[in-house]
């Protein structure tokens, strides 16, 4: 009797293996809402604990000088935006950084190497769930701020775009760092020493006027602060700086990291022998 | 064969070679009343768990109180924003180094048992011959170190930026040990009593974080609208802000011997109940 003929054909697809893609955006993300308390959670409770505490220790007083010398937004409208575009900056970098470093040292990143996923691909979905995480984590910081604080919207698409570029440059370095780390020291190291620093002292508390001139331009090196201004922007329709430098530069830092994560990827980097 | 091999030697010699091979075991440690030498070992143990990670455990929250400082003096400090006698800045510097010392007490007791707990690595510490005192002492004594350490360690960062003067000695030393006693003793109770890191996660979101942000922190008190000024005093982390800062600035916005006697009650209870647990086993032995 001849053995019964077993074939198994190859799923086939074209230029992109879309349900590849879509099973590992998929997995970050189960991994996002498994731990949702610590990443949805704790930046909601730290970021209204924030808008509390700036709002009781400056008082009623200091209420209307904070901005422009009196004319603007209040303490809470100028400090709720940059406390979600903060919040959501650090959560697209662990967002990007976590899940890739877990799997290096659990050595679960086979896995996702043994794929049927290109570099590209790769790549590709890794930085998209991180920004999804980003956005996620942003939204829901947002979401409560507006509870307390009164804030209207005034450019949607604004909003939209900033918080996009953020959490994509965001999700991006947090790839590379996971790369880069061996050791959950060091992506704690990049944070502290990197991402904190950029994302503080970028105007997401303070405007510009309130450092001296030095610092002022100190501040204008820092990409993060046109990120977190334009975002802010889009719901007081104040802003520091002009959208039309600032998204261009944060589009291009983005490309640039992207570039230099795809390069890492294809040399296999850090993960393959 | 050899002729040694047929013919074994007579049962005296042979008594004096297992002599020599053979020595009596080692006599039990004697111990006194108190197993110094083993109490000291865990209390290596805890210290040497955080040093290993010591941007985790000392400089990172060293940064992120300077970046504390930073943003809320330039967001509020500007000009003429004084509490009591004193620029906004030299009121702030000592609530942060509080806040970072009851944050980084708690994480280091609460993480050591869990992780320990988590990885069954806890009977290294179970097995040995410690008593429960000692073995909360042991702990307890790791957590201290870590809130005196960092809390150093802010302070110094702080004082490069900020006009730091000491007006109590006493006062500084008193609440920050008490301060990091009582986290590191409540970090015990958590790390007891938590079976998996979302459990820590929470606790540290949900009520360490708020209390250390709420409790005075960042303002006096006398902000406060009228009824939570009656619930603030019922809270023990805001003597222990209050009673650090007075230390530094001289201005307390509370009566200082209820406030050490609060601490030091609230201390005591939270050492009976830990000394409890870990003598009824909870969640620690089978």
């Amino acid at each position: 009797m001849r053995p019964a003929e077993v074939s198994y054909r190859l799923r086939s697809f074209g230029a992109v293996n879309w349900r590849g893609l879509w099973s590992l955006y998929r997995r970050e993300m189960k991994r996002y809402f498994k731990y949702a308390i610590e990443a949805l959670g704790g930046p909601i409770v730290s970021s209204l604990l924030f808008l509390a505490v700036f709002t009781l220790a400056a008082g009623e007083e200091a209420y209307s000088r904070v901005v422009a010398g009196g004319e603007g937004p209040d303490l809470g409208a100028f400090i709720a935006p940059g406390i979600a575009a903060f919040s959501l900056a650090l959560s697209a970098f662990h967002g990007g950084c976590f899940p890739v470093l877990y799997d290096k040292l659990e050595g679960m990143i086979t896995d996702v190497i043994g794929a049927p996923l290109t570099e590209g691909e790769l790549v590709f979905g890794f930085i998209l769930s991180a920004a999804t995480m980003g956005l996620l984590t942003g939204a829901g910081v947002a979401g409560a701020a507006l509870l307390f604080v009164d804030l209207e919207i005034q450019d949607p698409l604004g909003v939209l775009l900033f918080a996009v570029l953020l959490s994509l440059v965001f999700a991006t370095l947090g790839f590379i760092v996971g790369l880069w780390a061996d050791t959950w020291d060091r992506c704690a190291a990049v944070e502290t020493f990197l991402v904190m620093p950029l994302g503080l002292l970028s105007g997401s508390f303070f405007p510009l006027a309130s450092l001296p001139e030095l610092g002022q331009q100190a501040i204008r090196l820092n990409p993060v602060f046109y990120g977190i201004d334009g975002f802010r922007a889009g719901f007081i329709g104040w802003s520091d700086s002009s959208a039309l430098l600032g998204a261009p530069l944060l589009a291009g830092l983005f490309l640039a990291l992207y570039a230099l994560a795809w390069h890492l990827i294809r040399r296999g980097y850090k993960i393959k022998p | 064969m050899t002729l040694a091999c047929l013919h074994p030697p007579p049962v005296g010699d042979m008594s004096s070679v297992m002599g020599d091979m053979i020595q009596t075991p080692p006599r039990p440690r004697d111990i006194g009343l108190v197993n110094w030498r083993g109490l000291w070992t865990l209390y290596l143990k805890e210290v040497r768990r955080f040093l290993n990670v010591f941007t985790q455990t000392v400089l990172a929250p060293m940064i992120t109180s300077l970046l504390f400082l930073a943003i809320f003096t330039l967001a509020l400090g500007r000009g003429d924003l004084n509490f009591g006698d004193v620029p906004y800045a030299q009121f702030l510097a000592p609530g942060l180094i509080m806040m970072t010392m009851i944050q980084n007490s708690f994480a280091n007791t609460s993480s050591s048992i869990l992780i320990s707990k988590v990885q069954g690595n806890i009977v290294d510490v179970l097995m040995p011959p410690l008593s429960e005192t000692e073995l909360t002492i042991g702990f307890a004594a790791g957590g201290v170190s870590r809130g005196v350490i960092v809390g150093l360690s802010a302070g110094l960062g702080m004082w490069l930026f900020v006009d730091i003067s000491i007006h109590d000695p006493l006062a500084v030393l008193y609440y920050g040990i008490m301060a990091s006693l009582m986290l590191a003793l409540f970090g015990m109770l958590g790390g007891i009593w938590a079976e998996k890191f979302d459990h820590i996660a929470a606790v540290t979101n949900f009520v360490i974080v708020p209390f250390s942000f709420l409790s005075g922190t960042f303002y006096s008190i006398e902000r406060l609208p009228e009824n939570w000024l009656f619930v603030a005093h019922f809270n023990p982390f805001f003597y222990l802000i209050d009673g650090f800062r007075y230390g530094f600035i001289g201005h307390h916005d509370s009566q200082l011997w209820v406030g050490a006697l609060a601490v030091a009650g609230v201390n005591f209870a939270l050492w009976l109940v830990v000394h409890r647990m870990i003598s009824r086993g909870y969640k620690l032995k089978p």
